[in-house]
């Protein structure tokens, strides 16, 4: 048996703050042109906006009025029919205001000729960019252990201000190598 | 697959021509337009059009009934916002991409959780966008086609259709409309 190489090269990574603002990028494979400081600080603030723009463009916004798409609400009255079979008392009005809407959600996947960009934004803002190869690979794994190294080693420092640009040894030795790993496999 | 919208806008970053396949917004206020007269747009220049679902920006109520017309035109510029919308954004992921990619590299396309966006570039800078579900594979041979089957032979290689299409003249012609839309249904 034979498995299928999924080969995947990493070129970049880019983390933009709630308010737009670049607080890390890394760049691990040549690939990309070489961008300074100063332009990729105005490209974190543009991406910053188009993400809010995209969210807003959705074409279905209209079935989802009240919050609640059509799909969304036959999913959850199914899951809370079977979850109390028994009762009689919620009635499915009251509970479709208690249910809570989807968070808008902006530009996930941009794809260009030369490269793959993945874009990952937290709950509370934050938002990672991985500048990968066109290939289609596994990048949500990655983009899941770039987010947990981050939990770890930025959030948990101490001595890490929030929004403030990420200045972590551990952070970067940690990435570095596990994009290495990546890159070489 | 579902092709939910579909734009073209030209080197002027003018948006010449808009469609889309969605059903018209239920609004709130459809009881209250029964009572307005049919007043329809102010910019009532152009004809009535063959197809009423084409919500094109400044032509979109001009054949309707007074019933319908208010729901239209609100309908129409909000068509008209997210025409704008959508070219600034895929203006602004353009410039971004040949930035980090080079100059030869070329915005294809993004999704998000709901939607996805085709984006087709020529040389002259006509640009054209569809929007789809999230599901449909790469649309830019699609929109290619759509260029040189449907654009250049019913509105470039048409002798009464301007250099320039201001506010869509010239675009919005039978032929153009037609293709377009049994080119698309097909696809679905």
């Amino acid at each position: 048996m034979s498995v299928v190489r999924i080969r995947l090269t990493v070129f970049a990574l880019i983390i933009i703050n709630k308010a737009g603002g670049l607080i890390y990028n890394r760049t691990f494979h040549e690939g990309l042109n070489k961008v300074s400081t100063n332009d990729l600080l105005v490209l974190a603030g543009t991406f910053h906006g188009v993400h809010a723009i995209t969210a807003r463009l959705n074409p279905l916004k209209h079935l989802q009025g009240s919050g609640v798409g059509p799909g969304n609400r036959s999913s959850t009255s199914s899951t809370i029919s079977t979850a109390v079979p028994g009762s009689t008392q919620p009635a499915p009005q009251h509970q479709q205001t208690h249910a809570r809407p989807e968070p808008p959600s902006g530009l996930e996947v941009l794809e260009t000729e030369n490269f793959r960009m993945q874009c990952f934004a937290t709950l509370t803002g934050t938002k990672f960019l991985l500048f990968t190869d066109t290939t289609q690979a596994n990048v949500d794994l990655t983009m899941r252990r770039v987010y947990d190294m981050y939990a770890d080693y930025v959030m948990k420092n101490p001595f890490y201000q929030l929004e403030m640009p990420v200045r972590c040894d551990m952070f970067d030795r940690k990435l570095g190598s596990y994009i290495r790993e990546i890159n070489n496999r | 697959m579902v092709v939910y919208s579909f734009y073209i806008f030209d080197r002027h970053t003018e948006c010449i021509y808009s469609k889309s396949w969605l059903s018209p917004a239920p609004t709130s206020s459809s009881s209250t337009t029964t009572t307005t007269t049919p007043s329809g747009p102010t910019s009532d220049t152009h004809p009535p059009l063959p197809s009423s679902t084409t919500t094109a920006a400044p032509t979109a109520a001009a054949g309707t009934t007074g019933r319908r017309s208010a729901p239209t035109t609100s309908a129409s510029s909000a068509a008209d916002n997210d025409a704008k919308l959508i070219f600034g954004t895929v203006f602004s992921l353009r410039n971004m991409v040949r930035k980090l990619g080079g100059e030869d590299d070329a915005f294809v396309s993004y999704r998000t959780a709901h939607y996805k966006l085709h984006y087709y570039e020529t040389a002259s800078n006509l640009r054209l966008v569809m929007l789809t579900d999230t599901a449909t594979l790469s649309m830019r041979n699609v929109l290619h086609q759509i260029y040189i089957n449907l654009w250049v032979e019913y509105v470039v290689k048409n002798p009464l259709s301007p250099v320039e299409h201001k506010g869509g003249a010239g675009v919005r012609n039978e032929l153009f409309e037609l293709g377009l839309e049994q080119f698309i249904r097909g696809l679905m």
